[in-house]
């Protein structure tokens, strides 16, 4: 090619392009189309809320789940859900972890030999098929052990069963409150556990029920708890044998002998029935048919003081409307059916008068069976009556006592088959593993109440090959009997929605995700005469003889059934501070006779049991009691009450030994005590002239229009945890792992921090970044990375850090969290990853934003209204998972905010005001 | 002009050093750049993985790494007193030292320079430290310790070599006389062709003390400004007046005491005992004395200011220091650094070479451990309890502080078979 | 071609060159090389100060603002707050001033010590032994007019 032709072709183009470029922007029109079409309503850029329900525990509290271009990203508390009002636990919050996990199971696994195979559903189904029709041949009975079931599910669990046919079983839970709806049905003629008034109650005496760990529905009780301290003077109290997080965040914890709450919950039922207010409302037959107890007895089995046992029985006689809630471990060792028959006369001489309880609106475990009911099996399984076991949601395995050899047992039934969403002791014995979908992939309902509807609304379509137990029944029963209820579980629902609600609920159902149903009313009067006979035969219990081990239920792992979720793993417990691990718990006199220290490994042996952890100093609980949270067992409990059914969690009579060795522990916590820096000060720092007057050099940044703000009441926070784990979702925060707790570099941008005093009373403070006014870590960083953003946030802008970790250093609050790796999200939980927020790579400075999503959010809404940001638009994720409302955000420049008016308060105060720091978290001592 | 030897002689003595390596030389030499090469691969692997590699932790944001920056800064200041301070004060002794002084100043500037890269989280974005115009259009935070850091370290390589360069120019022209072929016209390049007229030597008078006025503010400032790298900081136990002075006397005492491990050898190995003499090695000896007198002073005014003050995190913290998880440290940094250089008041120990040699090792121990005392401790226990944490450092950061001292070492091999490891000029004129 | 007295001793070569002085030889016909410099050489030969105290000067007072100029204007150019403090600074960027004295002043000094002596000489690059370990007085007989 020569030049001029170069030039002629050259000349050609450019002149077209130009030509081409040239037009008017009056007719032109936008192209820009979506290649895939929205569906559903899924615009890039913008969330979607849906309702739904959580199912990590059986509380089934209210969902919000927020979507971000189809995936599943936050959930929140459902404001409007009667059982959580708005709040979510650390579990409700980690339910996403579930979702995502990258051990969820996939596809159908059968086993061949000592390992597992995929095959295809049809196979499995056949499989399942083909082995009941010949159990059937056999003689042999087919089962159906399931998890705690309600609603529509439980609908067709019996039809299934009736149709195919099948052998439902009790359900299996561990936490059963087995003793106590043994009880209720002696007292009341029903096995379920009614609502409490804790709202309306004056005085609340607690025995054993850890109502913020695990107690039925944590996060509606600790909400509950919250409003009425809140709203009156809720006085409330707690006996227990060891320390709980509940007992820590009573108003007064009374640490009594293990196994004597009977003899307790005894002489005050006695004491309350002769004295002035409540003479003559014991029934006379009841009342006779006690047996007796000395106050010297009760103060001599209980270790409670005389004037401590006189005073807890005249605050009961003064408390206009008193309550008492006995279970947990009150109510799980050898006096535990004494104690829930105590507990619920008592209970009922004191709600009586003011219609404490309700019972038409009560808690719906009345297929649950108890640990009996699991033991039957087990020797029906040896017996080889079993065909096919259906085992789903449930994980009898972890909870069998291990002299059962439950496991061989299982290998005798036909072929035993596991329905789960995640692998578990149960999935990795049995023959068939079928993968379920979760409940963010499927439609489902519960009724945790009665009456109490509540929807499961899927969020995204299913990320595997799952199937919901819905369909999987459907299916089996279509291929066992050639019929079935309907096609698939979808419309086998909405037939039955039709068929309850009415199209106006039906609307509600769907819009709030709950639709209250008028329950039958159903008569809960005191069955005298059968009590009488009962009350005659009992028995005193005699107490454990000290040391005890207590096995605490965990609010991390509720029964363990959590305790494969990372993000729960990487929240530290609130009392001990360990993160990554198990441990015995026991108190720093204990550990100086034993001459243990933090993470020396402890034997603990008694009769058959016999475990090792680490050990973990903890002040306030009593000497002589081991407590251990129950991820800490290894082969199951270590028996069960044959009275109740209840898995024993005190076990008395307890060698305690070091075997000398040194365990790895990751205790956060670098010391229990806050050394006196007043971080969480007494009442006797009110004084203002206990403070030196800060001056500060410089004038504080002038703000035009908003200076965020929090408040943080520390009356209302008990330390739950589940404002770090809303944290930790919200903002991607990565989850590492035990290697580097192990090191102290863990990656919580919000954290709570025990703090004991000298007595054992622990106080909880959530720490996070100030957002300080002189901050010192913005002016030591070289490259502008942290800065003072114009609306007085402590901005960190990750893409300028080259981390030098000097802001961190020089922060007094540590709060700042370095990447210490490139942290990585195994496929798919980077679906998990919120979109509003940049990743972090190695290297990289990060840490807590106030949220500064949810703040550029709010001012995008604001900006498109041409109005300032209203008080309470911007909830950062702490605030809004917070189960106590602790938390308060907003603009401390506007006179009428929430969070202005809050930190008017007396008894408002800084951390380390002395350094002049200027926070703009505010906190709100405790009385 | 007290000169015994003569002239020619000088030149001869102080040239033989620069012979062909020997054995031991070879060894020595391939020995330090073995650790080297080791500890850039180790470098490698924690670019390659993350900072997790290291062992500092949550309250220890700085380690071993920081902690080496410091030490090596430090050793780095005795080369600028020795050859600018005592320049000016005209002090005779200077003359036997002021050359490897100088030398080391560099190398261990060299080093120091590497440490705040190797504990940069994202060292690859390195230059965002520097003030130059950018697409981000954002300049360095002039406020930042760091950024002092940057400046005052960058200036001090900078002048310390023209300084080093400048006193070298004439020794260069000696060295291109005494070598032929390439050797001879590469040093003859190296003098830019140093010709002695008395128009060079003129300015180059001036140039030196010119040199020498600007480099003695610096053996003040830059360890002033590394020490506000912790004094500026709020957290207890680093912020504190006395750091700048306290620095600077632990700077010249730890330089101090390098130049002693580094010349009793040196002198032996190279035959230069009739050019260092031991009465100016005994003066070294004082310097030495006064610093460790001065670091000691810090010391108790450190815990007395603490014990005095009543101020409840600053109590913990030297409690802490003293008898908490890292005590040990504490007592041989203590013994070594103001207990054992005491001894130096005695007059025979201070003219024995062997005590000498040990003694500076260390106190190299002792004040390297310093660094780590302060930069680890009071990070290791601040305001908050919860926080509180206890670092040890891990293998890689072991390595690469190891693989300083072998870049140190075969820099300063090279430079003894390379330059003339005394100034010849200055000896003639002595 | 000038004529080339070598000494052993500075004494020697001063003496050599306070006779020639005396005799009347200018001072510009007298060129010396010397190993080490001789105060009263230059004394005798020059008579007047360096004049490098400028280039020093200058360059201190250039690098004193310039570095606080440069810390001041970057910080102007994108205002942003840290720690609450002002904008400009003023310890601080007199600190990176102070600094950028030294250094300038110092690379000022260098370089005009350069430009004065006249290095790197292109003349001394290529001659065979520029530098003596003796003395050297080279006297130019012949008047260069």
């Amino acid at each position: 090619m020569d030049r001029r032709k170069f030039l002629q072709i050259m000349g050609l183009v450019s002149g077209t392009t130009l030509l081409s470029s040239c037009g008017s922007e009056s007719n032109q029109k936008e192209l820009i189309s979506y290649l895939v079409p929205p569906e559903d309503g899924v615009r890039p850029g913008t969330a979607a809320w849906r309702v739904s329900t959580c199912s990590e525990c059986p509380a089934h509290c209210g969902i919000k789940i927020r979507l971000r271009e189809g995936r599943a990203v936050k959930l929140e508390g459902n404001p409007s859900h009667p059982i959580n009002r708005g709040a979510l636990c650390m579990r409700g919050q980690a339910a996403l972890w579930r979702l995502y996990h990258p051990e969820r199971l996939r596809t159908p696994l059968l086993r061949q030999g000592n390992g597992y195979q995929a095959v295809s559903w049809e196979d499995a189904l056949d499989h399942i098929v083909r082995a009941m029709s010949e159990a059937s041949a056999q003689q042999r009975t087919n089962m159906l052990l399931s998890g705690s079931t309600t609603g529509s599910l439980a609908a067709l669990q019996e039809r299934f069963a009736e149709a195919c046919p099948v052998t439902r079983l009790p359900e299996f839970e561990y936490f059963s409150h087995a003793a106590l709806r043994q009880a209720y049905q002696l007292l009341y003629g029903r096995p379920v556990l009614p609502q409490y008034r804790i709202e309306d109650a004056d005085l609340l005496i607690t025995v054993g029920a850890d109502l913020l760990e695990t107690f039925v529905s944590p996060a509606g009780y600790t909400r509950q708890l919250a409003t009425a301290r809140h709203d009156h003077d809720l006085h409330w109290r707690h006996i227990e044998p060891h320390l709980s997080l509940t007992g820590a965040n009573a108003d007064q914890r009374l640490s009594i002998q293990p196994a004597s709450e009977a003899i307790l919950l005894l002489w005050l039922l006695q004491t309350l029935a002769d004295s002035r207010r409540y003479v003559g409302q014991l029934p006379p037959q009841l009342r006779t048919a006690l047996p007796e107890i000395s106050l010297d007895r009760a103060v001599q089995a209980t270790g409670l003081t005389t004037s401590r046992l006189r005073d807890l029985a005249n605050s009961l006689e003064k408390a206009r409307r008193p309550l008492l809630i006995v279970g947990g471990i009150a109510t799980a060792h050898g006096a535990g059916q004494q104690t829930a028959l105590f507990g619920g006369l008592l209970q009922w001489l004191l709600t009586a008068p003011w219609q404490g309880l309700d019972f038409t609106q009560a808690e719906r475990p009345e297929r649950i069976g108890d640990l009996r009911d699991l033991q039957q099996l087990s020797d029906t399984l040896r017996g080889g009556a079993v065909g096919v076991l259906l085992i789903s949601r449930a994980d009898p395995l972890r909870h069998a006592p291990g002299d059962w050899k439950f496991a061989d047992n299982l290998r005798r039934a036909g072929l035993s088959v596991a329905m789960a969403d995640i692998p578990d002791a149960t999935t990795r014995a049995v023959d068939l593993v079928l993968p379920l979908t979760h409940g963010f992939e499927r439609w489902d309902d519960v009724e945790p109440r009665f009456g109490l509807h509540s929807l499961i609304q899927p969020a995204l379509a299913p990320l595997h090959e799952t199937r919901s137990e819905g369909d999987i029944l459907l299916q089996l029963q279509q291929r066992l009997t050639g019929h079935s209820e309907s096609g698939n579980y979808e419309t086998f629902l909405q037939q039955r929605w039709r068929k309850q609600f009415s199209a106006s609920a039906r609307h509600n159902f769907f819009q709030h995700g709950h639709v209250v149903t008028a329950p039958a009313v159903t008569d809960a009067s005191l069955r005298i005469a059968q009590t009488a006979v009962v009350l005659k035969q009992i028995s005193l219990p005699t107490p454990l003889s000290t040391p005890v081990a207590v096995i605490s239920g965990s609010i991390r792992s509720f029964d363990g059934r959590s305790a494969a979720l990372p993000l729960l793993g990487e929240i530290p417990d609130p009392l001990t501070t360990i993160t990554h691990g198990t441990w015995i718990a026991l108190s720093p006199h204990t550990a100086k006779q034993l001459g243990v220290s933090d993470s020396a490994e402890l034997r603990l042996t008694s009769g058959g049991f016999d475990l090792a952890q680490p050990a973990r100093l903890q002040p306030g609980l009593p000497d002589g009691v081991f407590s251990l949270p129950v991820d800490s067992l290894i082969s199951g409990p270590p028996g069960i009450d044959p009275a109740t059914g209840e898995a024993l969690r005190v076990i008395g009579s307890v060698k305690a030994e070091r075997t000398g060795k040194q365990l790895p522990l990751p205790i956060l916590s670098g010391s229990p005590s806050q050394q006196g820096r007043g971080i969480i000060p007494k009442p006797i720092h009110r004084d203002k002239n206990h403070h030196a007057e800060h001056r500060a050099l410089y004038p504080e940044p002038a703000y035009r229009q908003y200076r965020w703000a929090m408040a943080i009441d520390l009356q209302q926070c008990v330390g739950c945890g589940a404002c770090v784990a809303s944290c930790y979702v919200e903002n991607s925060v990565p989850v590492v792992g035990r290697r580097d707790h192990l090191k102290g570099r863990e990656m919580s941008w919000l954290r709570i921090e025990p703090f004991y005093d000298d007595q054992g009373q622990v106080s909880f403070i959530p720490m996070l970044c100030q957002h300080c006014g002189f901050a010192p870590c913005e002016p030591v960083c070289p490259v502008y990375a942290a800065y003072h953003n114009p609306e007085g946030l402590n901005v960190q802008v990750y893409n300028r850090c080259v981390g030098t970790r000097y802001c961190s250093n020089n922060c007094p609050y540590k709060v700042r969290r370095f990447n210490w790796w490139q942290h990585e999200w195994a496929p798919p939980l980077d679906k998990m990853h919120n979109p509003d927020l940049q990743k972090r790579t190695k290297g990289m400075m990060e840490k807590c934003t106030f949220c500064i999503q949810r703040i550029r959010a709010a001012h995008e809404a604001a900006a498109k209204e041409n109005r300032p940001i209203r008080d309470g638009e911007v909830i950062p994720a702490c605030a809004q998972s917070c189960p106590t409302g602790a938390i308060t955000f907003g603009n401390r420049l506007d006179p009428d905010a929430a969070v202005t008016r809050i930190i008017k308060s007396p008894r408002t105060y800084r951390v380390f005001e002395g350094l002049g720091t200027e926070p703009a978290v505010y906190y709100l001592r405790p009385n | 002009m007290n000169n015994n030897i003569p002239v020619p002689q000088v030149e001869t003595d102080v040239l033989a050093a620069m012979s062909r390596p020997g054995y031991a030389w070879l060894t020595g030499f391939g020995l330090a750049g073995l650790l080297f090469v080791g500890a850039l691969a180790l470098w490698a692997y924690q670019i390659q993985h993350g900072m997790g590699v290291a062992g500092i932790m949550h309250p220890v944001g700085w380690g071993v790494y920081i902690a080496n920056f410091v030490f090596w800064v430090g050793i780095a200041h005795s080369g600028t007193l020795i050859s600018a301070v005592l320049y000016i004060f005209r002090a005779r002794f200077r003359t036997s030292f002021n050359r490897s002084a100088e030398a080391m100043t560099i190398f261990a500037l060299m080093v120091a320079g590497l440490f705040p890269l190797i504990h940069l989280g994202r060292v690859w974005r390195f230059y965002y430290l520097f003030p130059y115009p950018n697409q981000r259009q954002l300049w360095v935070n002039f406020r930042s310790p760091l950024v002092w850091d940057v400046f005052a370290v960058s200036t001090y390589f900078m002048v310390s070599l023209v300084f080093f360069y400048v006193g070298l120019m004439p020794d260069l022209a000696i060295v291109a006389r005494h070598r032929g072929g390439w050797a001879g016209r590469l040093y003859r390049v190296l003098s830019l062709g140093w010709s002695g007229s008395l128009r060079e030597w003129r300015h180059y008078d001036r140039l030196y003390m010119f040199l020498a006025a600007f480099a003695t503010p610096l053996v003040a400032s830059v360890h002033s400004i590394v020490s506000w790298d912790f004094a500026v900081s709020i957290i207890p136990g680093w912020h504190t007046t006395i750091f700048a002075p306290y620095f600077v006397a632990g700077a010249i005492f730890s330089g101090t005491a390098m130049v002693l491990t580094l010349v009793i050898p040196m002198r032996r190995v190279l035959h230069l005992e009739h050019l260092i003499s031991i009465d100016h090695i005994e003066s070294i000896a004082k310097i030495l004395l006064l610093t460790s007198l001065i670091v000691g002073f810090s010391y108790i005014v450190e815990h007395g200011m603490a014990f005095y003050g009543n101020n409840l995190f600053e109590m913990e913290q030297f409690r802490f220091r003293a008898m908490g998880h890292y005590s040990l440290l504490f007592w041989i940094m203590i013994t070594c650094n103001a207990i054992l250089p005491l001894l130096l008041f005695v007059q025979r120990l201070r003219r024995n070479l062997i005590f000498l040699f040990v003694l500076g090792l260390l106190v190299n121990v002792g004040m390297w451990l310093e660094r780590f005392v302060i930069v680890v401790c009071s990070l290791a226990r601040d305001f908050d309890p919860y926080n509180w944490g206890n670092y040890s450092p891990s293998l890689v950061e072991i390595g690469i502080t190891v693989g300083s001292f072998g870049l140190f070492f075969a820099a300063f091999l090279v430079f003894v078979k390379t330059l003339p490891v005394l100034s010849i000029t200055e000896l003639k004129e002595r | 071609m000038p004529r080339h007295l070598f000494f052993d001793t500075p004494e020697a070569f001063l003496q050599e060159l306070r006779a020639q002085l005396a005799a009347g030889v200018p001072r510009r016909r007298l060129q010396a090389h010397l190993p080490f410099h001789l105060h009263e050489a230059e004394a005798l030969l020059i008579g007047r100060p360096s004049r490098l105290r400028y280039f020093a000067m200058i360059g201190a007072l250039l690098g004193f603002g310039g570095g606080f100029l440069l810390a001041m204007l970057t910080s102007l150019d994108w205002p942003i707050i840290t720690g609450g403090k002002p904008i400009v600074s003023v310890p601080p960027f007199l600190l990176i001033g102070y600094l950028m004295t030294i250094l300038i002043g110092s690379l000022s000094s260098f370089i005009g010590f350069l430009w004065l002596a006249r290095l790197p000489s292109a003349k001394t690059l290529v001659t065979d032994r520029p530098f003596d370990s003796r003395f050297v007085l080279a006297i130019d007989d012949e008047d260069a007019s």
